[in-house]
């Protein structure tokens, strides 16, 4: 399993305009393409998720997550801005990349946890949080996670 | 969508992810480690929201929940394709096709959990 399968070109936003938490997650939601309820359904079980504990984990990364009934299938997108985000990260750090997976509460193939782990691990490589700082295009982000076989 | 249709979709999510963390086991792991969650008062949140939300619900809605959710761990549950993912059983096709979708709520006329129309 690789994380490249999961990611659509359309599922990728380089230029999230938000200045906070919820108007990231919001952004980050519109980028999987639900309706309106299920977009706010949604959007209340990842801030629920971000009460418990911020899922910032440090150097620029969060990775909002949630497993809820409005999706059918295992969900991803990915966002950036560049400005960086307060999002009571684990070490205070504003937040400039965003991986947002959705999974439905049962699935077949159980890749829920697999994509959280193998996102988790990609982050912490060493030379990734600058790279996603260069790329200019979803392509290009998809090429990292390519090179990257994560 | 029906109002207290979302919120018991909304249970049914929060006590799936109180499942995910009690169970000793990967997400546990993966929410102490990856993101230094304190899951066992995570845990006891997400049951404090459980009950507000149950208690949010009208009576008759709340006891025919407290029922079924006695019997079925998943209470809410999707109908992808015409099936209930509960019993797995195809529901009738009026239903499964509804022009209103999830404007009422319904019942598996088979295993009787709360149904949530999804494309």
């Amino acid at each position: 399993m690789e994380l490249r399968e999961f990611f659509t070109e359309d599922a990728i936003n380089l230029d999230l305009q938000g200045s906070s938490k919820d108007e990231i997650l919001k952004e980050l939601i519109g980028l999987l393409g639900l309706d309106e309820k299920a977009q706010g359904i949604l959007f209340k079980m990842l801030k629920r998720r971000e009460n418990l504990g911020s899922t910032g984990i440090g150097k620029g990364i969060a990775i909002p997550h949630c497993r809820s009934l409005v999706v059918n299938r295992l969900r991803v997108a990915f966002g950036r801005r560049n400005e960086g985000v307060d999002f009571k990260a684990i070490d205070d750090s504003p937040v400039q990349y965003f991986f947002l997976i959705v999974a439905p509460p049962l699935e077949v193939s159980n890749q829920y946890l697999p994509v959280l782990g193998k996102i988790a691990g990609f982050v912490k490589e060493a030379d990734v949080p600058g790279r996603l700082s260069e790329v200019q295009t979803p392509r290009e982000f998809l090429a990292l996670l390519e090179e990257k076989a994560a | 969508m029906h109002p207290h249709l979302e919120v018991l979709l909304e249970i049914q999510d929060l006590k799936t992810q109180r499942r995910e963390l009690e169970q000793a086991g990967a997400d546990r792991e993966v929410q102490e480690s990856v993101f230094g969650l304190g899951v066992d008062e995570a845990v006891r949140q997400i049951e404090l929201k459980i009950d507000e939300m149950v208690d949010s619900l009208p009576p008759p809605v709340r006891s025919r929940y407290t029922r079924m959710s006695a019997k079925h761990p998943r209470t809410v549950v999707p109908v992808i394709r015409g099936t209930c993912y509960g019993c797995f059983v195809q529901v009738p096709t009026a239903l499964a096709s509804d022009a209103d979708r999830n404007e009422e709520i319904r019942s598996c006329q088979s295993c009787g959990r709360f149904l949530y129309l999804i494309d």
